[in-house]
């Protein structure tokens, strides 16, 4: 007896006009499309293990698997002489439904997934983003928390932030910032730029390399203006920059430099008389 | 000699630093005053040790960067010469519970003032603690408690000739050995006349010296020897 496998393959199981042969191909693209499903979303675990949290994280895989799953099963159907057309028609109006709906939720998934790939931002981070300073407390899939300097707290939708511009104040090491201070005309300025560089000297934090400048930079209408630039660590500027002005202004006072006042000298073109009630005249005064 | 091992109650007074623990009722108050600096705390424990050693320098005032930036006067070094100099490096003082379970920092203090540069661009560079030292081709004479002894080998592993004015480190490897004197051994090794590699290597400078407690074996920072890449430059 002679066992012919094409003649197996094509015996119909007794449903419609399914065949063994279909059966087979249906069960292998099922099996095939779980097996990329599981290789797939594995990896989009492990790839988002340190950049999303857990929950977030499960979501996007369950997503992942069960979408291929659901591919694989289109693809399958077929095989058991499955008429998709109809499927199809509604699903595209169902597609075209909800893609109109949800474009904004995709949107900002989509820029979501993108801030976490290209970390313009961390958290952590001082930034100003859409109008709103304060630090990143949070990334999530559709959004961006970000706490003000006030302690409130912001949601920015994702996709606001990556169309937006986007100030990261801490992403370098380093930053500048600047005083202005004003000595009076009299005061030596060459020693009140040696005390404020001495000043900025002691702070730990003013950083000697890049090296804080200090300079006269234009003559006032009531001192001479000078200005530094001092270089801080980018997470540490702001207390640098709250601590120092202070300590220079005692240290120029205690040199006897002082800050100048407004003040203006008016020459009068004639004598200026000083007269008292009915005695008349008293004397002059320029 | 401040550093070592203390149980319960000791005092510990030198200059401008005092350091001590009593008891007062049952419990135990941890007393440090430096350079004008208090800090108090009080000890709940009833086995724990308190051990005192130098620590790496980057923890003052506060932590900000794992980078020790060494600047000295410059140096030019031949093709394939190798050489020991010694270097001065800045000390800070951990104090160190220890009970048989776990270790947790109590205290750093140092003596004298800090300060901090950046090594590199603004854009890419990093925080350094920054000191200044002399070059020594002995091991120098340093006051107590404010300085140590860096044992610097530098090879110049280049084809050119190369200047060399500083060394930055990270300070997550340093390895430091202590007895009347606190010491640590480095290396550099110049690539190019701009480029290095710096590690701290795990002996003592005497056969009879204590290795310290890092702080960052106690904040359980995993490392794997893994130095730090100078690309910007050597001077």
């Amino acid at each position: 007896m002679t066992f012919n496998v094409t003649e197996v393959l094509e015996i119909p199981i007794g449903v419609g006009s399914i065949t063994v042969e279909s059966l087979l191909y249906f069960a292998v693209i099922l099996v095939v499309g779980v097996a990329v499903a599981r290789v797939v979303s594995t990896n989009v675990r492990r790839a988002l293990m340190e950049r999303l949290p857990k929950s977030e994280r499960e979501l996007l895989v369950k997503l992942v698997y069960y979408g291929i799953v659901l591919w694989a099963l289109v693809i399958a159907l077929p095989q058991l002489k499955f008429d998709l057309s109809g499927l199809l028609v509604a699903g595209g109006i169902a597609g075209l439904v909800i893609g109109f709906a949800s474009q904004s939720v995709v949107s900002n998934l989509v820029s979501g997934l993108f801030l976490m790939f290209e970390h313009p931002i961390k958290i952590g981070d001082g930034i100003n983003v859409a109008g709103v300073s304060g630090s990143v407390e949070d990334i999530r899939i559709l959004s961006t928390i970000v706490k003000t300097h006030d302690g409130i707290f912001t949601r920015i939708p994702n996709e606001k932030v990556f169309t937006s511009n986007i100030t990261n104040y801490v992403h370098n090491a380093a930053r500048r910032f600047e005083y202005q201070i004003s000595v009076r005309y009299e005061d030596d300025a060459d020693a009140a730029i040696r005390i404020i560089k001495e000043v900025i000297w002691t702070h730990p934090f003013a950083l000697k390399s890049p090296a804080p400048s200090v300079f006269v930079d234009n003559f006032g209408d009531d001192g001479v203006n000078l200005t530094a630039y001092i270089w801080a660590p980018a997470r540490n500027w702001w207390d640098v920059r709250t601590s120092l002005l202070w300590q220079i202004k005692q240290k120029l006072e205690e040199n006897g430099i002082e800050m100048p006042y407004p003040q203006r000298t008016v020459w009068f073109a004639d004598e200026l008389k000083v007269t008292t009630g009915d005695t008349g005249t008293k004397g002059a005064e320029e | 000699m401040m550093f070592g091992r203390y149980n319960d109650t000791f005092r510990y007074e030198s200059g401008d630093i005092l350091v001590e623990t009593e008891r007062i009722g049952g419990l135990l108050t941890y007393l440090r005053r430096c350079e004008g600096q208090t800090f108090e705390r009080l000890l709940v424990s009833e086995t724990a040790e308190i051990v005192i050693n130098p620590v790496e320098p980057v923890n003052l005032p506060k932590e900000i960067t794992d980078y020790l930036l060494m600047e000295f006067s410059p140096m030019l070094i031949e093709p394939g010469v190798t050489q020991t100099v010694y270097l001065k490096f800045p000390v800070e003082v951990g104090v160190f519970l220890e009970a048989a379970r776990d270790i947790e920092v109590l205290d750093v203090f140092g003596l004298g003032t800090q300060k901090y540069t950046l090594y590199g661009p603004p854009t890419s560079g990093v925080i350094a603690r920054w000191y200044r030292s002399a070059v020594y081709t002995e091991v120098p004479t340093v006051e107590p408690f404010r300085e140590g002894v860096m044992e610097l080998s530098i090879q110049n592993a280049s084809h050119e000739w190369a200047e060399v004015s500083c060394a930055v480190f990270d300070s997550v490897d340093m390895k430091i050995y202590y007895n009347n004197v606190v010491t640590t051994t480095a290396r550099m090794k110049i690539i190019t006349p701009t480029m290095a590699e710096t590690d701290f290597t795990d002996a003592p400078l005497r056969p009879d010296m204590t290795r310290s407690i890092e702080l960052y074996t106690v904040r359980k920072i995993p490392v794997i020897n893994r130095g730090y890449l100078m690309e910007w430059g050597l001077s």
